[in-house]
């Protein structure tokens, strides 16, 4: 379904995307997983015709991005990370922008349906401008969604959200994968990409250092992790392979230490040496 | 419903522009600056000046209906365009839609001629009101609409080029207050020394207010419109072309 192979992008001196390749097959979600500046935006930008490779080719649907943009555009939906919104249009003349210039049909109907999905049909009548942060993020995945795209990109979606909406657009994602669609989403946020990835792609400085289930990825480090805090304050990991290794490692520390299960941060640490953020 | 690539793009700066009309301020604000020349100029220096055989009002309203419509379609376009794409980022959701580059031009150059027209028709509204020899002929009308087009395509460039909101301001201080004032709106450029004068007729605007105040077309107006249909043609290929090549 979509395929990068060596895809690479700078930014004056700056390599935002060094020689990046992997795959993604039909119907899955696929994450990519950073820290902010990791090159998570730019390969999506990439793949959604926005920005153009220096070199490295983007393939969806065995069709190159580049050379086909216009067959491209017709089978994505995009959710951005930055709003891009109409502000000073009403939710529903968003969408009919929108799907007019997707040329979608019955258009009227499927607004309607987007909206609802969304619990924003009741203000569809409002200014954007007068919607909080988290109806602009709702409002801007049922535009995504309004053109029934065989693949969702989705830049970091519940970027600023409160959990109790995060959740709900977590469920839209979810509905999103049950009806057949790929979905590739970037997000620095560990337990988004726990709940809804399928493989998990970890970016650090623009490289892929590395790409699994998120339950592999953590068999790969070690499924447990033994924390402490130092006499400085300092948080004093562990990473071990099973939960024995994980309690022969506490008994030789000072208490009090915490015994939990490995995550896709613990994942990062130990390949990058760096936190997420 | 199924539209061509333009419409929607059209259709969206008309429901913006339907907005800001409900606003007070915009219709005061499209009018002020001629209207404050028509009355400096036009009522109170221009009360005992002739030029080319008529009263000065005759001759100034047509080159202030000319100046208008070259400010306002090309400020709208250039101003929107640069904050759509640098700022609310709306750019993308046509860059992302499957429609070509030169829809996005026609879509958002049909509305700056909206705009354009918008404010050229209250200003003739006005030149009907002042005493004066001022009459509206087919080919004032053709002129107008080239007129719009040429700016709103020039609008759009400025708008691509322009690295931020502040460089739209620097765009209009080198070319389009300097055309507003020397392209012959207010005096012929005839009046002008003749060593500007090469300066003067690359100016798109001086060919509009050549032309716009013929009532036939002869060999002098058909040279300047035939450089209006030049630059029109130039412009609209090369804001095809940035959109075209549009890379963040």
């Amino acid at each position: 379904m979509i395929e990068i192979l060596g895809l690479t992008k700078y930014y004056g001196s700056i390599t935002a995307v060094d020689k990046v390749s992997f795959r993604i097959g039909k119907g899955e979600v696929f994450g990519l997983l950073g820290p902010n500046g990791a090159g998570k935006t730019t390969i999506i930008k990439m793949l959604t015709t926005l920005s153009r490779p220096d070199a490295g080719i983007c393939l969806i649907d065995g069709l190159n991005v580049l050379e086909n943009p216009f067959e491209i555009k017709k089978r994505i939906g995009v959710v951005p990370q930055e709003n891009n919104l109409d502000r000073e249009l009403t939710a529903y003349e968003n969408l009919l922008i929108y799907g007019m210039l997707h040329k979608v049909k019955r258009i009227e109907k499927k607004i309607r349906g987007a909206l609802e999905m969304v619990d924003l049909w009741e203000r569809r009548d409002s200014l954007v401008l007068s919607f909080s942060g988290g109806m602009q993020r709702r409002l801007l995945l049922s535009r995504a969604l309004l053109t029934e795209p065989f693949i969702l990109f989705l830049d970091e979606p519940s970027i600023g959200l409160d959990p109790q909406i995060r959740r709900q657009m977590w469920d839209v994602i979810r509905k999103t994968r049950i009806d057949g669609r790929t979905v590739v989403i970037t997000t620095h946020y560990i337990e988004e990409a726990e709940a809804l990835c399928d493989r998990v792609g970890i970016l650090s400085k623009g490289k892929l250092i590395a790409i699994d289930s998120p339950e592999n990825l953590k068999a790969m480090v070690g499924e447990y992790v033994v924390e402490r805090v130092d006499g400085n304050g300092r948080l004093i990991q562990h990473i071990c392979r099973d939960r024995e290794a994980a309690h022969e490692v506490a008994r030789d520390q000072q208490p009090p230490v915490i015994i939990r299960k490995s995550n896709l941060e613990d994942v990062f640490i130990k390949l990058t040496g760096e936190r997420i953020e | 419903m199924i539209t061509a690539g333009w419409y929607p793009i059209f259709y969206r700066e008309m429901l913006l522009f339907r907005r800001k009309l409900l606003r007070l301020g915009y219709l005061f604000s499209a009018m002020i600056a001629p209207i404050i020349y028509l009355i400096a100029f036009g009522l109170g220096l221009g009360r005992n000046v002739r030029f080319q055989g008529s009263d000065y009002l005759t001759f100034l309203i047509p080159g202030l209906v000319a100046m208008s419509s070259m400010s306002n379609s090309y400020t709208w376009i250039a101003t929107s365009f640069n904050l759509n794409r640098l700022y609310f980022k709306t750019f993308q959701i046509f860059v992302q839609a499957p429609i070509s580059p030169s829809s996005i031009m026609i879509g958002e150059v049909l509305a700056g001629m909206v705009k354009g027209l918008f404010a050229s028709v209250l200003i003739i509204i006005v030149g009907f009101l002042v005493p004066s020899g001022f009459s509206i002929t087919p080919l004032f009308v053709l002129i107008l609409l080239l007129n719009c087009f040429l700016f709103a395509n020039l609008g759009v460039i400025t708008g691509m080029l322009a690295k931020s909101h502040e460089d739209t301001a620097t765009y209009s201080n080198f070319f389009i207050m300097p055309m507003a004032f020397f392209s012959g709106t207010f005096f012929p450029v005839d009046k002008i020394p003749n060593f500007i004068k090469p300066i003067i007729y690359i100016l798109p605007l001086t060919h509009t207010n050549i032309v716009i105040r013929k009532a036939e077309l002869d060999t002098e107006g058909l040279i300047s419109f035939s450089v209006l249909i030049i630059y029109s043609i130039a412009f609209f290929m090369y804001g095809s072309r940035l959109i075209k090549n549009y890379n963040e």
